[in-house]
């Protein structure tokens, strides 16, 4: 192996930083990007770019990944349940998914269950923190978290398989094909986590003295994937993405003689893009339709269940001019379709359109970027929504950013239109805004990159179900929100001869404050870091990982007894390369075999063991 | 080499800096009749945990968890609804873990378990040695409302004797000479009677829907009826032959009927109000109001016992409520707080 192999091998195993000027992608390579806007229009604001090696080496759940790589707090149900993340202490209907530049927060209740998403098939997975509405739309107050496909014109195929089995029968199969030949790219994956989930909680005994154990927690998660690039000539391209997924679960018990529940979730999203590039124009459109439906099984034994689906068409045009070197303009007209239907919900039409302007001047060391965007619909009142931004670099070691944006989070369905037992929508709701402020300093030093950022913001109409008449529930625009904190992030990578390290963390200190009672969210720890080192020498990887989350209150009144106590849990696996094409790994997860939860009652589990298989062919 | 080496020793040490609060909480050893002066406060809780609390008779002694404190932090379950006594025993029930734990009423120390035959258990009594639990079954679906049932238990062994499907809903239940009387309020417009000696439904009584709350005096069943939108009214049924006459109250949504020597005391809204048990002419002056941020959660537990009035807050779901005790005449003599959703109280 040479060195300049041993340097990539490097980079495809350790790399994970904040977005600064450096790209895995060798710049010979074209690639595809999908989501436009990403690069262009954060530089104010911190990305945690997660590349597939990275993606690769943690467990396939989306949860997992982030829980271990950035300041996003996750509650999680036990290991693979419903599982909601805090950004920034803001709510899990706060932090927007963008799968390849469209949000995909679920319409019926806007948010995206985090273990519901396999995150094999993606290229990289960037986490931005921040406001993003005036791009992104609904939910992007936290931050947000983008699911991305790369599409590389190379003139190779590469084919991969992973073959995974863990601890409580857990199984994983991920297949994923890369196909490209002179103007055609194609890449097709296939995704399956299976498990039988019955860990035994660490340290825990029924009343007769009997290990308890994690009972009807069994899921398997399946997911495809197909990308297609056409380069109809050098300036016109034809893209196509395409995900489906089914996941099904039985819900964890709390209790052994709990009702046994289960759940189906089943997703399909559809993008059609072309793209074309004219002198100093350029022309975006973007088709998708997404279809997303649940069922719910309150008590498996009978074949009873609830429902819900929403089927979404989304439109999106954006003209691109260049009105000088370093000034760009972007016109964005969006229109997004929406048809609901389900046990609590009648036949209900959302048509919401929107309009946006996207500027951006690039200087040597100073970005600055400008979004506005105006939505319309019956359905609400829309606030106008911005983004200002700017990024000056003073010298090679530091880096101010400051970011001022307006962002919202739209009524859901549910929130609108619920008509079922024990609630019902409210149609006169407005969406959530929120005014947020962020200042970041990012210094580089030589292979290290420091950031640390400062925000504040501000949320007013905050959506809260309440008890209403006849003891049934509805939601409300009630309360006001201040959430701040601190946010850093440490990377760190040195090779010298044959030896290549990194290391990278996280800290998250978060006040987030309902401001009726001036007491702290419930379930927003104080303190969150992350960490993580890696060791590589020849063709052997080692990863040492872990996570401290603060103590949480669970209820509002700040109970101090009524806490889910903090944790600290440690992972470790080695990678070894035993052909160019082979490679096969170890992980245990939670090496000191804690015990812990990150939801009241819901136990997570002990120590256990994972080994892996990498084919490239 | 040794950079590395030092990495990673600095790194496997890091998470050491945080040290682990022991913040356990230490049993308390249970004391021979710890809890005979005194009266109990179901905190519903959450789907993770529910707890009974013991208030003492002066006032001055307070428990959150007096199951967990006892026992070794075992866990009643999810959601308690209700408990009911047989004896020197108490029957504790947790809806969302379909569980029923039985206490020494005294002392609280754990005796067994019911795990079988429960789905959503509601509420309890015991004729001859078997409980007879009211069972909501799937009661979160519309189209399965009708598959309530009461689970025969036979107190010797602890286990299932029988089913008797309801074909209907269910939830209060109560016990005179044999026979059971269930009212359900949201999906119901029958007093339900079980017969205990043949286990089989008798002719439900035609009260009307939104029944509430229930207690039998001298032969009459008192059910308190709170149809929305209108005033609210009394039935009283008499259990020799099931006629009924009816009262209605000058009041809407009246709960909690209560009879305690003589008087009859309910409430709406926030407020309290009392009448003669014979009178035919319902009180509508109010012997205390209250304040409380919730329209949910107001008055959702409620008792006359002892020479007092008590009212449980439950302000919302996801906060400790709150318990106020009153004189008879309404002069407030304590307000404690408890756990999260207090709905009722138990005497020993």
């Amino acid at each position: 192996m040479t060195l300049r192999n041993l340097v990539l091998l490097f980079c495809m195993l350790c790399s994970q930083f904040v977005l600064a000027q450096d790209t895995i992608v060798n710049k010979l390579q074209e690639v595809i990007v999908s989501d436009i806007y990403l690069k262009k229009y954060s530089s104010s604001q911190n990305l945690i770019i997660l590349s597939d090696s990275i993606i690769n080496q943690n467990k396939p759940s989306l949860t997992s990944l982030l829980n271990y790589n950035s300041t996003i707090y996750f509650k999680e149900n036990g290991l693979g349940m419903v599982s909601s993340p805090s950004f920034r202490g803001t709510t899990a209907q706060q932090t927007a998914v963008i799968w390849n530049g469209i949000n995909i927060n679920s319409q019926l209740n806007g948010q995206t269950d985090f273990n519901t998403i396999s995150t094999r098939n993606f290229d990289n997975i960037v986490v931005r923190a921040g406001g993003g509405s005036p791009i992104y739309g609904s939910s992007a107050i936290g931050g947000s978290i983008h699911l991305n496909n790369d599409l590389v014109f190379n003139n190779r195929i590469l084919n991969e398989l992973q073959l995974d089995y863990g601890s409580f029968n857990t199984l994983g199969i991920h297949f994923n094909s890369k196909i490209s030949a002179n103007n055609i790219v194609a890449q097709l994956g296939f995704s399956r986590n299976s498990s039988s989930n019955d860990y035994d909680y660490v340290g825990v005994f029924d009343w007769q003295g009997n290990q308890r154990k994690n009972l009807n927690g069994e899921y398997n998660n399946n997911n495809w994937t197909a990308n297609f690039a056409y380069k109809i000539n050098s300036n016109n391209k034809l893209k196509f993405y395409s995900q489906t997924s089914s996941v099904f679960r039985n819900f964890s018990l709390i209790y052994e003689s709990d009702t046994k529940t289960k759940y189906v979730d089943e997703s399909s999203r559809n993008l059609l893009e072309f793209d074309g590039k004219y002198n100093r124009f350029t022309v975006n459109i973007k088709n998708a339709f997404t279809y997303e439906n649940y069922q719910y099984y309150g008590n498996i034994l009978n074949d009873n269940f609830s429902s819900g689906k929403v089927e979404s068409l989304i439109s999106k045009v954006d003209f691109g001019y260049k009105i000088s070197k370093s000034i760009h303009l972007n016109t964005v007209l969006d229109y997004n379709h929406s048809k609901g239907f389900g046990t609590s919900i009648d036949n209900k039409i959302r048509e919401i359109g929107s309009g946006s302007l996207l500027l951006t001047r690039k200087l040597d060391n100073w970005q600055t970027e400008l979004v506005i965007r105006k939505e319309t619909t019956s359905a609400y009142q829309s606030p106008i929504l911005f983004s200002l931004g700017n990024a000056y670099r003073f010298n090679s070691f530091y880096e101010l950013k400051l970011n001022i944006s307006k962002n919202f989070r739209i009524p859901t369905y549910n929130d609108l239109y619920y008509s079922g037992g024990g609630g019902f929508g409210n149609p006169n709701l407005k969406p959530e805004s929120s005014y947020q402020a962020e200042i970041g300093n990012v210094f580089s030093y030589k292979k290290i990159t420091f950031s640390q950022t400062a925000y504040f913001i501000k949320i007013e109409d905050f959506i809260s179900w309440k008890p209403a008449m006849n003891g049934n529930w509805s939601p409300v625009n009630l309360k006001k929100i201040n959430t701040y904190g601190l946010e850093s992030i440490l990377n760190w990578k040195y090779n010298f001869y044959k030896h290549y390290f990194n290391i990278n963390a996280t800290y998250a200190y978060t006040i987030s404050k309902d401001l009726e009672t001036n007491k702290q969210l419930y379930y927003v720890p104080f303190h969150k870091m992350t960490g993580s080192f890696g060791y590589g020498f020849a063709k052997a990887y080692v990863n040492y990982q872990f996570v401290y989350n603060g103590f949480v209150y669970t209820l509002l009144d700040n109970n101090p007894k009524q806490i889910v106590k903090a944790y600290k849990i440690s992972n470790i696996g080695i990678d070894y390369n035993i052909l160019k094409s082979l490679k096969v790994g170890f992980q245990i997860a939670n090496i000191l075999n804690q015990k812990y939860q990150s939801v009241e009652g819901r136990f997570m589990p002990g120590r256990n063991f994972n080994i892996l298989t990498n084919f490239k062919f | 080499m040794k950079i590395s080496k030092l990495f990673l020793t600095a790194l496997l040490s890091f998470p050491l800096f945080f040290s682990c609060t022991n913040d356990d909480d230490v049993p308390v050893a249970p004391v021979p009749g710890a809890y005979e002066n005194g009266f109990f406060v179901i905190n519903e809780g959450s789907g993770a945990k529910g707890t009974v609390g013991f208030i003492s008779n002066d006032l001055n002694t307070v428990q959150q968890d007096v199951y967990g404190d006892v026992n070794s932090n075992d866990a009643l379950g999810g959601y308690i609804q209700s408990m009911f006594f047989d004896g020197e025993k108490a029957y504790i029930i947790s809806g969302s873990s379909n569980r029923i734990t039985i206490v020494d009423r005294k002392t609280f120390k754990l005796i067994g378990k019911i795990t079988t035959g429960l789905v959503n258990p509601r509420y309890g009594v015991v004729v001859n040695g078997k409980a007879y639990i009211t069972n909501a079954n799937s009661y979160d679906s519309p189209t399965n409302a009708t598959d309530d049932f009461v689970a025969v238990i036979n107190l010797s062994n602890n286990t299932l004797e029988t089913s008797i499907p309801l074909n209907t809903t269910a939830d209060k239940i109560i016990n005179d000479s044999g026979k059971l009387y269930i009212i359900e309020s949201y999906n119901n417009s029958n007093v339900l009677v079980v017969n205990t000696t043949t286990k089989t439904l008798e002719t439900p009584i035609n009260i009307g829907d939104s029944a509430n709350s229930m207690e039998i005096s001298n032969g009459f069943l008192y059910v308190v009826r709170n149809p929305f939108g209108v005033n609210s009214e009394l039935v009283k049924i008499k259990l020799s032959d099931k006629t009924f006459t009816t009262l209605p109250f000058s009041l809407e949504n009246v709960k909690n009927l209560d009879i305690y020597e003589n008087k009859i005391y309910y409430t709406s809204g926030k407020s309290v109000y009392s009448m003669d048990i014979a009178t035919t002419t319902p009180s509508t002056t109010p012997i205390l109001t209250y304040t409380s941020t919730s329209t949910y959660g107001e008055m959702y537990g409620f008792s006359v016992n002892k020479n007092r009035i008590f009212v449980a807050d439950s302000p919302a779901f996801d906060v400790n409520g709150k318990v106020y005790i009153y004189s008879l005449t309404g002069t407030l003599q304590k307000s404690i707080d408890v756990g999260v959703g207090p709905n009722s109280f138990y005497f020993n």
